[in-house]
């Protein structure tokens, strides 16, 4: 045997000792969704506008909801405008204070600064855009992040924040072309092993949704698509129906003037092809919430004669049909909507007056049955 | 450590290029600037450009440095190239939605890597070279490390490396 073979037999052998380390580690990912709670039936019905805010000047657009001990926060990007190198990530913390919610005062939450000095490795960070919670790591967050380019070329940070700011982050490998043109918008989604899924999406070329899982360490251990013909799905809103079937809403890029509506029944593993909804959608997102037999709240722009008011709408037969709860109108358009559970409530928060400002609502079950 | 692999890795790249520049003297020199200087604007550039770099690029460049300084490397064959170019194109068009199946994803499972590093000796052994052989394994042991990208296609490719198989192509041709 020449000393070739040899190396490359030793080569081999190594590879098979870091294989079996590898396999043995490997956790098989659940692919069961986790179920919602139902909302509780008691009380009487509440609905409150807890923030209506402005930005003093430029935009404060893409609010997130993070679900927090005592309350819940609301995290949006303000700068002078979208993709702008001065776009950083603002909070305003809402807290129950006897019967009453205090939100307090706007305020720089991530910085495109502290978050480059944050990055392991250390890199640049020009602009930062729609950034929501990771429900796996309490405090941590999930940021659309821009170092070279616009949205095309951002990735997804996962960030670590400490008292103040971020104290680590780093890109989620999710693109061989330099790991870039991911970004997030809808939040995370439980599976019964109390894992989490990321919704997200391509947004170079033909465009996609996916649904990114992660590994016991937070790093990501695959990836599975949601595609189309003829449309771009972009910002999946994935709401489960039950342990293994969902529907993920999707935005199509290319203004179809439609939603979009891919569905799985193997719990994440595979996605049919996006089929046209008879709902209006000016391409912007919606958001969503599973209420449990089959029952699914949604936030969205449907209206084609008046895209720029927000309604929130009600399925009790898993998305066939649609009635309207309430509608949200204001001056200019009201997108970009996130409806999450905050206790025995719901949070919804959305950009008002065209990406002016942020307004955030806090309301239950009895509100939405009395509508 | 990921951030160590991956500022050891830029600099590697870079001294690539001070080399074809400045020889020895010119890498020894980019490499130190940007290990010394990595809160400078134009380097922290280059890393959110370019990160991940994985095993690959550095270890080219490195090859490539020792070939100039006298070291006897056995180059690609230019079928070799072209056939790399090509299926790495296919690829990055899966990567993108053009291809309805997405081959990235393999790169986060052990069994599909493992399959794929041994593919990578087999190939090596064939074709009596241990480069190719030694950047899988490399970086099979840097994936299952945790150091660097989750995922294993990460350590052994790089978007850099169409362009440069285009150059290198171009210049065998003329």
């Amino acid at each position: 045997m020449t000393p070739l073979v040899l190396s490359i037999l030793a080569l081999a052998g190594l590879s098979l000792c870091l294989s079996l380390w590898a396999i043995r580690r490997d956790v098989p990912l659940n692919w069961r969704f986790a179920l919602p709670e139902a909302l509780p039936k008691g009380g009487a019905p509440r609905f409150e506008t807890l923030l209506d805010y402005t930005a003093p000047e430029g935009q404060a657009h893409a609010p997130a909801i993070v679900q927090e001990s005592g309350g819940f926060s609301v995290i949006w990007f303000q700068g002078s405008a979208e993709a702008q190198p001065d776009v950083d990530i603002f909070a305003s913390h809402i807290t129950r204070d006897g019967d009453a919610w205090q939100a307090s005062a706007p305020e720089r939450h991530l910085t495109r600064g502290a978050l480059a000095d944050a990055f392991e490795p250390r890199q640049l960070v020009v602009t930062l855009g729609n950034t929501i919670q990771n429900d796996a790591a309490p405090g941590h967050l999930y940021t659309t992040a821009v170092s070279v380019g616009g949205w095309a070329m951002a990735a997804i940070a996962e960030v670590a924040m400490g008292a103040r700011g971020p104290v680590r982050a780093s890109k989620l490998n999710l693109s061989p072309i330099l790991n870039r043109s991911f970004l997030v918008k809808s939040p995370m989604l439980a599976y019964g092993d109390g894992s989490h899924a990321l919704p997200a999406y391509f947004e170079m070329g033909p465009t996609y949704g996916a649904l990114v899982r992660f590994d016991p360490r937070g790093r990501v251990r695959d990836q599975r698509r949601m595609s189309g013909t003829g449309v771009k799905p972009i910002q999946p809103m994935i709401v489960p129906l039950d342990a293994t079937r969902a529907l993920a809403f999707l935005r199509d890029f290319d203004r179809s003037g439609t939603l979009w509506l891919s569905r799985t029944s193997d719990g994440g593993q595979s996605w049919s092809r996006a089929e046209a909804l008879d709902m209006a959608n000016p391409s912007a997102p919606v958001a969503a919430l599973a209420l449990g037999d089959g029952r699914i709240l949604m936030a969205m722009n449907d209206d084609a004669d008046h895209p720029d008011d927000l309604r929130l709408a009600l399925s009790r037969d898993e998305g066939a049909t649609w009635q309207e709860v309430y509608r949200f109108t204001g001056e200019g358009a009201l997108r970009y909507p996130m409806l999450r559970r905050v206790g025995d409530d719901i949070a919804l928060a959305y950009s008002t007056g065209g990406k002016r400002g942020i307004r955030v609502h806090l309301f239950n079950g009895l509100w939405l049955a009395a509508q | 450590m990921r951030a160590a692999a991956d500022w050891i890795a830029l600099a590697l790249v870079m001294a690539w290029v001070g080399f074809a520049v400045a020889g020895p003297v010119g890498a020894g020199a980019i490499a130190l600037a940007v290990l010394l200087l990595r809160g400078w604007v134009p380097v922290s550039t280059l890393m959110a450009l370019l990160a991940p770099l994985g095993v690959m690029l550095p270890a080219l460049a490195l090859r490539q440095m020792a070939a100039g300084m006298g070291v006897a490397v056995i180059p690609f064959g230019s079928l070799e190239l072209v056939v790399f170019l090509l299926a790495y194109l296919v690829f990055l068009a899966s990567a993108m939605g053009v291809v309805p199946v997405g081959l990235y994803r393999f790169g986060y499972a052990p069994v599909p890597v493992a399959v794929m590093v041994l593919a990578a000796c087999g190939y090596g052994a064939l074709s009596g070279q241990v480069f190719l052989p030694i950047v899988a394994v490399m970086g099979q042991a840097l994936w299952v490390m945790g150091w660097g990208s989750s995922n294993w296609f990460d350590h052994v490719l790089h978007a850099v490396l169409v362009p440069v198989t285009i150059v290198v192509l171009i210049l065998r041709m003329v």
